[in-house]
């Protein structure tokens, strides 16, 4: 499959009155055209920058943002123009992410307007297409987003970030603030678009199972730094990172019969700015050595495909199947 | 039998704007035994929350009216309850931790003295004494005694839950009321406050009513669930009844909303249709406009809590009828 967007080394700090808080520090990873590519993380770990970044809402530190074969990391602001065409955002919060005073045929229009793509009568039919792809009902097009539900300004979200015919969408967690039931039905939308409009998704989002859903590879962040990547299956199937096994462990599964190993973490996450040359997770990992505190550790193709930043990697996962078979018997 | 610690009989709770009524919670009977935690499950607007500071009798009113029912807490009706009564009772007896523990803190008062406080205004003690037991509840929720002399912003989101909970526990009371307690926490996080809560809960031989929306949750802590919708309870039972053999339509729909971590499923079948308005709420049964089962009777007629097993009741005319 063709590769849509490749990311290179990719960094962003921001100037903070203690230091230089490195919020995404060099993250590389490919999405092929019509996938989807997860980004889960807790908070503060970089996901949402890394997604403002890579569609360019944020300017890069360093490294480089390949977009359809093409170098897109400094291109003049005309340029990023065009680009935004092809490239979109759904933001997280419904609520505030909304004009008030616009309602929501000139909300859905205003992209339109903004490129002078179509005529006044092109672009209501437009509009009104826009509106029952995403399944919102006809009779709202002059509503304010004040008297919609979450559900509903967030179909205007997704109308919005289609309008121009884009290829490629970052959804910043575009369903945390939905009920379960709408949730699903968003979520839905999402999947139905994508086969539709052959659309290729960064999903950011906090949600595990939401990610195990609706991905096809599985992007895990820890402060600022990739700690795992792989097929959202393999990853779900075989976490390599500690840090992923205790994230997986750690979310409530709604199923009484569900029995799995839980790792426990200790501590929270350690802060960003200015971080020493070492492994980020160190102090809250349960295998930490010497070599942890004295460098940061690189990315490796541990199995084919699957990529971890971690310098125990295979004395870890060697020792707990050697466990697991001591266990057994 | 002996008698529960909470039973809430017939509430119906209203809030009156200029324009209409709204009716948050409609005629809920709910029941709670020393020493478990109940699942108090439903999306935004099912009354959970309503129902929860109605027990608090921290409904403000106006807008907000208890309409009927009572609410027997050690068989005494706590809406008969005096102000003063009600006083000593929050805290001492049942107390409560809410949704986000951001706004629950005083921002420009030091976290050991915010628990003294409260040990102060129930406990028969000097100040000392109040301080004293107020680091004694930092170290029980793993935070450091001496930490207690900073203040709420110095805190992660974690360690302020912990506080609010310390703040809850401090006079260990019977029941503790826990409103989304890990919302705005994140996962790993969430983890390490569930299992506090729970370890908690065991040392103080405290009762839980926790709300919330987030099913997982209520699977890893809870001994029963009861399944709120539009203001009513749609069906209540042990875990294994809910999780293993959920009968009503909207319990079924929540569970086949959610994307599951331990099974594959390739489309989610989501409930179709909006929660209705509380200030207009359909005919019959409240969940008829979104049922996939919904027959002409289920917009006229009104179901009741019904039991299908002992201790598992729906309120569904269909599974009434044995039609589902």
């Amino acid at each position: 499959m063709a590769e849509l967007l490749r990311v290179e080394n990719l960094k962003k700090y921001f100037k903070n009155p203690a230091g230089m808080l490195h919020a995404v520090d060099g993250v590389s990873f490919s999405i092929n055209a019509g996938d989807t590519l997860g980004v889960v993380g807790e908070s503060g770990c970089g996901k949402s920058t890394l997604g403002r970044v890579v569609i360019k809402l944020l300017e890069p530190t360093s490294g480089t943002i390949i977009f359809k074969g093409k170098d897109v990391t400094s291109v003049t602001k005309k340029e990023k123009k065009e680009l935004r065409k092809k490239m979109q955002i759904i933001f997280q919060d419904p609520f505030s992410s909304l004009n008030p005073r616009l309602c929501v045929f000139d909300l859905i229009a205003d992209p339109l307007k903004t490129y002078r793509l179509l005529g006044r009568a092109e672009r209501q039919k437009k509009v009104f297409e826009l509106m029952d792809m995403v399944g919102l009902a006809r009779r709202f097009a002059y509503s304010y987003p004040h008297e919609l539900d979450g559900g509903r300004r967030q179909r205007i979200g997704i109308a919005r970030a289609l309008s121009l015919d884009p290829e490629f969408i970052v959804c910043d967690e575009p369903v945390s603030a939905l009920d379960v039931s709408i949730q699903a039905q968003i979520l839905n939308v999402l999947q139905d678009l994508q086969q539709e409009k052959h659309l290729t998704y960064i999903f950011v989002t906090h949600d595990l199972s939401v990610v195990k859903h609706i991905s096809t590879d599985v992007l895990v962040m820890y402060a600022g730094v990739m700690v795992e990547k792989a097929k959202t299956k393999e990853l779900f199937a075989t976490p390599l990172h500690p840090y992923t096994k205790a994230l997986l462990s750690a979310i409530p599964v709604p199923d009484i019969d569900y029995k799995r190993q839980k790792v426990k973490l200790k501590g929270e996450i350690s802060s960003p700015i200015e971080p020493k040359d070492e492994c980020r997770f160190v102090n809250r990992c349960l295998y930490a050595t010497e070599a942890c505190r004295k460098k940061a550790p690189g990315y490796e193709e541990v199995l084919p495909d699957h990529f971890v930043a971690c310098h125990n990697v295979r004395e870890i996962n060697n020792l707990m199947a050697e466990e697991a078979d001591h266990l057994r018997g | 039998m002996m008698t529960s610690l909470l039973d809430i009989k017939g509430l119906h709770v209203q809030y009156s704007t200029r324009k209409n009524i709204i009716r948050a919670v409609n005629g809920i009977d709910l029941k709670i035994d020393a020493g478990k935690t109940v699942g108090l499950v439903g999306e935004t607007g099912a009354g959970k929350t309503t129902t929860a500071l109605s027990i608090m009798r921290l409904i403000s009113s106006p807008p907000g009216r208890i309409s009927e029912g009572e609410i027997l807490f050690q068989g005494k009706d706590l809406l008969k309850a005096t102000e003063h009564d009600m006083r000593l009772i929050r805290s001492s007896e049942i107390s409560m931790i809410f949704q986000d523990p951001m706004t629950a803190l005083n921002p420009i008062m030091r976290i050991g003295q915010q628990i003294a406080e409260v040990i102060y205004q129930h406990g028969d003690c000097t100040k000392t004494e109040a301080m004293e037991r107020s680091k004694e509840m930092l170290e029980t929720v793993g935070i450091p005694a001496a930490r207690g002399s900073e203040f709420p912003h110095q805190f992660s989101g974690g360690m302020k839950q912990r506080v609010v909970i310390a703040m809850a526990l401090a006079c260990n009371p019977k029941l503790l009321i826990a409103d989304e307690p890990t919302t705005a926490l994140d996962v790993t996080i969430q983890a390490q406050v569930l299992e506090m809560m729970s370890d908690l809960k065991e040392k103080f031989d405290t009762s839980m009513l926790l709300i919330t929306h987030d099913l997982g949750i209520v699977a890893e802590i809870c001994d029963e669930v009861v399944i709120m919708y539009a203001g009513e309870i749609v069906e209540n039972g042990s875990l294994e009844h809910i999780f293993r053999d959920a009968r009503h339509p909207y319990t079924k729909g929540l569970f086949a909303s959610i994307p599951s971590l331990s099974k594959d499923v390739d489309r989610l079948t989501p409930i179709p249709g909006l929660m209705p308005d509380p200030a207009n709420l359909p005919t019959g049964c409240k969940f008829h406009t979104r049922c996939p089962h919904a027959t002409e009777d289920c917009a006229n007629l009104k179901p009741s809590l019904v039991s299908v097993e002992p201790g598992h009741n729906v309120r569904c005319l269909r599974v009434e009828r044995g039609e589902l």
